[in-house]
């Protein structure tokens, strides 16, 4: 396990330089003068070397990228080229929302999509299986960033049951948690769809094996059956699927925190590519990307304490 | 121990059922309820230099506005805009074309225990501006003599008629605290060292901007006590928040815009605050297939700027008749040339130049690329065949300026549009000779407009200084390179509960909002 979770490691570091690489080319790649776009048309002249010389624009691209490399590994991201505030305060005051966001965007979706995924495993050509199936597609057909529109209209303008804008009053945890139920069901619903398909396949595939029979034969409970044996079995795949789901909800809580104007992660990268705020941009992509790596690194460890199977073979 | 009828999961549920219940009606008020005496408006973005000096422009203002003092403020009279002294001032007048005396009111003090506004905090501020960002609203002054402990006077080096109008009314013309920024190290960021208004000031990042009544303030009390200004990048999230009754004003785009005017839902106006912004169609004289000034004439002739207005615009926008926007000295009636077909094929005849092929570069907006689509059709129509280019702003900003590289030199048609402050000197300043390769893109020169420019910057009649600008539109005109097209609006939606104020260039000022 040690040799398994050192070797992980050393993938996460190799994957996250790549990354930064790959950010820096991509930066470096968009067309117009960072200084311009940042700083509006009209700067003048004194204003665009400060900016230049805070970005070490004035440098070659590779020594600007073993400066920020050398920086990072100190833990240091950087200052924001506007305010002069340290780029890792910034994310750590956003890191907690769209963290908050994920969480409940997932939570809720496994919360129904589990469920739905074994009711219409055991009971597959029913009714209740086909409207599952209906809904599962629908929703997983159904982008985000609409259903970010049409709940933001329908619940927050149109009803006016919650909330349109915001993460809530800072230490009212009532009204926090207000402003995250229509974000969080908007990046959450197609995930339902997607869990609810992917337990049933697999509840199906284990429904039939030699040792669930056997349960059945010695005469326990249908329930103990299911939870007991089978989803312990069937849920396998699903927390990869959730591990690496987890990671494209970050992303695509772009699009919910900029319609519900919520502070976060994606926003933040948003608003700084936006401005050519290449620190911000670095600064938060790493996070993000480490983020991602340490989910997918927990769901696999996770797997390999559910399924001796795989604990053995690592 | 376990109770008769009560399982463990029952339980867990049962209880989390009562906390969902007991939670609702705390969202519901935190989220709806009217809070007494709090504006809630949106700002597009975080405040992160305050600093007049160093600042980017836009929500930094407002919020300067309200924490900082100025000597005067924008003012409408009628249909134009002019100025007024600020309730910081008990005095301020122009003594002659170099010197503009003022006196502070007494009693205002900054806070954190800096002591009271003195005129030395004016001549720091001021001249500190001369090696700032900002610099070139200061171009013109000299120095700030101090007369007395409140009692000063500005005095230019040149006689600059919009001094006062375009530095004093305008975010740069904010006084600090010389002894706070001393403490603060020259410079500031996301909080002031030190205010002097209604409000003080706090920041939370990302999510929301916040106004409180300041407790050492001694003058004109705010109509409203708190003001929460939130972050929201988009204009239609705004909208839908607005929508949604968790803001009182905010601005709107000409969909929108169009959509109020047509159908206004209960307890909602507008405000439009301004049409600093002018765009037209711009040619590249130089282009080799524009240097005949019969083609680009006939190009002036065959755009139907009416259509653009009401396709692209919804007709929301006023049409214009030259770079002075509507309320500025210098404004047009009416331009010299009219959209004709005809007259434009006859132009081309005459120049002789079949099959013409030209490209219009815009920004890659919703308008813009509606108005260049227009313009295509209307310039299909008489024989000339228009590609259109959508750019991103990093190349469009860059591509007439020759600074930046080669592209000036295919630039042939773009639409362009740029904001001015509520003096008519600014819009004329980017066409003169020496701005050729830098925001001149139509690259032409003459004489008389640089004159003009001069002129114009030392008038003080009013009359002349008009007639002068007039004059400097139309030597612009005939020069075939411009298609005026129209004067968009700094239009804000708001409750009928709140009376809007807003400088004629869309910054609102929180402090003079009222309640209606």
């Amino acid at each position: 396990m040690l040799y398994y979770l050192t070797k992980r490691l050393g993938l996460s570091a190799v994957v996250v330089c790549l990354v930064v690489l790959a950010l820096f080319s991509l930066l470096y790649c968009i067309p117009g003068d960072p200084a311009t776009i940042a700083l509006g048309p009209r700067a003048t002249e004194e204003a665009i070397a400060r900016y230049a010389e805070k970005m070490h624009l004035d440098e070659p691209v590779w020594r600007q990228f073993l400066i920020y490399i050398g920086n990072a590994l100190t833990g240091d991201l950087g200052l924001d080229v506007f305010s002069d505030r340290p780029v890792t305060a910034i994310i750590m005051e956003r890191i907690g929302f769209t963290l908050a966001l994920v969480g409940a965007g997932m939570g809720w979706a496994m919360l129904l999509g589990i469920p739905l995924g074994c009711l219409a495993a055991v009971k597959p050509n029913s009714w209740i299986d086909r409207i599952t199936g209906v809904l599962s597609v629908g929703t997983i057909a159904v982008p985000s960033f609409l259903v970010s529109i049409w709940a933001l209209l329908i619940f927050a303008v149109h009803l006016r049951w919650l909330p349109a804008i915001g993460a809530g009053e800072p230490g009212d945890t009532g009204d926090q948690l207000s402003h995250l139920i229509l974000p969080a069901f908007a990046i959450g619903l197609s995930w339902v769809g997607y869990l609810a398909r992917m337990v049933r396949a697999s509840m199906l595939e284990v429904m039939g094996e030699n040792y669930i029979r056997s349960a059945r034969a010695f005469g326990l409970r249908p329930r103990r059956v299911i939870f007991g044996y089978a989803l312990r079995v069937a849920i396998l795949p699903t927390i990869t699927l959730i591990g690496m789901g987890f990671g494209g909800m970050i992303s695509s809580t772009v699009f919910a925190e900029i319609i519900f104007a919520r502070p976060g992660i994606g926003k933040l990268i948003f608003d700084a590519v936006m401005a050519r705020n290449f620190p911000i941009v670095q600064g938060a992509v790493l996070v993000a990307t480490g983020l991602y790596i340490f989910v997918v690194l927990f769901s696999d460890i996770l797997i390999a304490w559910f399924d001796p199977r795989v604990r053995e073979s690592l | 121990m376990k109770c008769r009828g009560t399982t463990r999961r029952g339980f867990l549920g049962t209880t989390a059922a009562l906390g969902a219940l007991g939670l609702a009606p705390a969202w519901t008020t935190a989220a709806f309820a009217q809070t007494g005496g709090t504006l809630r408006l949106r700002i597009d973005g975080d405040n992160d230099v305050l600093d007049p000096g160093f600042m980017t422009g836009g929500t930094e203002i407002e919020a300067q506005k309200q924490c900082l003092p100025f000597l005067a403020q924008y003012a409408r009279d009628g249909d134009t805009f002019t100025w007024e002294p600020t309730y910081f001032v008990t005095k301020l007048e122009q003594r002659d074309a170099t010197h503009i005396d003022f006196e502070l009111t007494e009693d205002l003090v900054w806070s954190n225990g800096y002591g009271p506004v003195m005129a030395s905090d004016v001549k720091f501020s001021y001249e500190r501006m001369k090696d700032s960002d900002w610099s070139g609203y200061f171009d013109a002054l000299d120095h700030v003599e101090v007369t007395g402990d409140r009692a000063g006077t500005i005095v230019l080096s040149k006689p600059f008629a919009p001094f006062i109008m375009i530095t004093l009314c305008h975010g740069p013309g904010a006084v600090l605290s010389e002894k706070a920024m001393a403490e603060a190290g020259g410079k500031f960021t996301t909080s002031f060292p030190a205010v002097c208004g209604p409000y003080t000031y706090e920041a939370t990042p990302g999510q929301r901007a916040v106004f409180s009544v300041n407790p050492d303030w001694t003058g004109p009390e705010p109509a409203f006590d708190r003001v929460e200004c939130n972050v929201i990048t988009e204009v239609k999230a705004a909208e839908l928040a607005f929508e949604a009754g968790e803001l009182d004003c905010t601005e709107v785009g000409a969909d929108t815009l169009a959509r109020y005017t047509k159908d206004m839902p209960e307890g909602t106006d507008i405000a439009v605050a301004g049409e600093l912004q002018y765009m037209w169609m711009g040619m590249n004289t130089e282009h080799p297939k524009l240097q005949d000034i019969r083609v680009r004439q006939a190009i002036q002739h065959a755009v139907d700027v009416d259509t653009i207005l009401q396709g692209a615009y919804s007709g929301t926008t006023a049409k214009s008749h030259g770079i002075i926007c509507p309320g500025l000295t210098g404004q047009r009636d009416s331009a010299g040339y009219s959209y004709d077909p005809a007259k434009a094929r006859a132009l081309l005849d005459e120049a002789r130049v079949p099959g013409l092929e030209l490209t219009l570069r815009t920004l890659n907006n919703q308008e813009r690329m509606l108005a260049a689509q227009i313009i295509q059709a209307n310039l299909a129509a008489v024989g000339i065949t228009l590609n259109v280019l959508p750019l991103d702003s990093g190349p469009f900003w860059e591509m007439g300026q020759e600074s930046k590289g080669d592209t000036w030199k295919d630039l042939e048609l773009w639409l362009m549009r740029f904001g001015t402050t509520p003096d008519p000197y600014e819009a004329t300043q980017w066409f003169t000779s020496d701005q050729i390769g830098v925001w001149n893109w139509e690259r032409w020169t003459d004489v008389e407009y640089d004159r003009l420019y001069e002129e114009g910057i030392n008038e003080t009649d009013m009359q002349k200084r008009h007639d002068i600008y007039v004059r400097m539109q139309e030597i612009m005109e005939n020069t075939g390179a411009y298609v005026w097209i129209n004067h968009e609006p700094e239009a804000f939606v708001h409750s009928t509960a709140v009376g809007v104020n807003a400088a004629p260039s869309g910054e609102l000022n929180y402090r003079r909002f009222i309640r209606a």
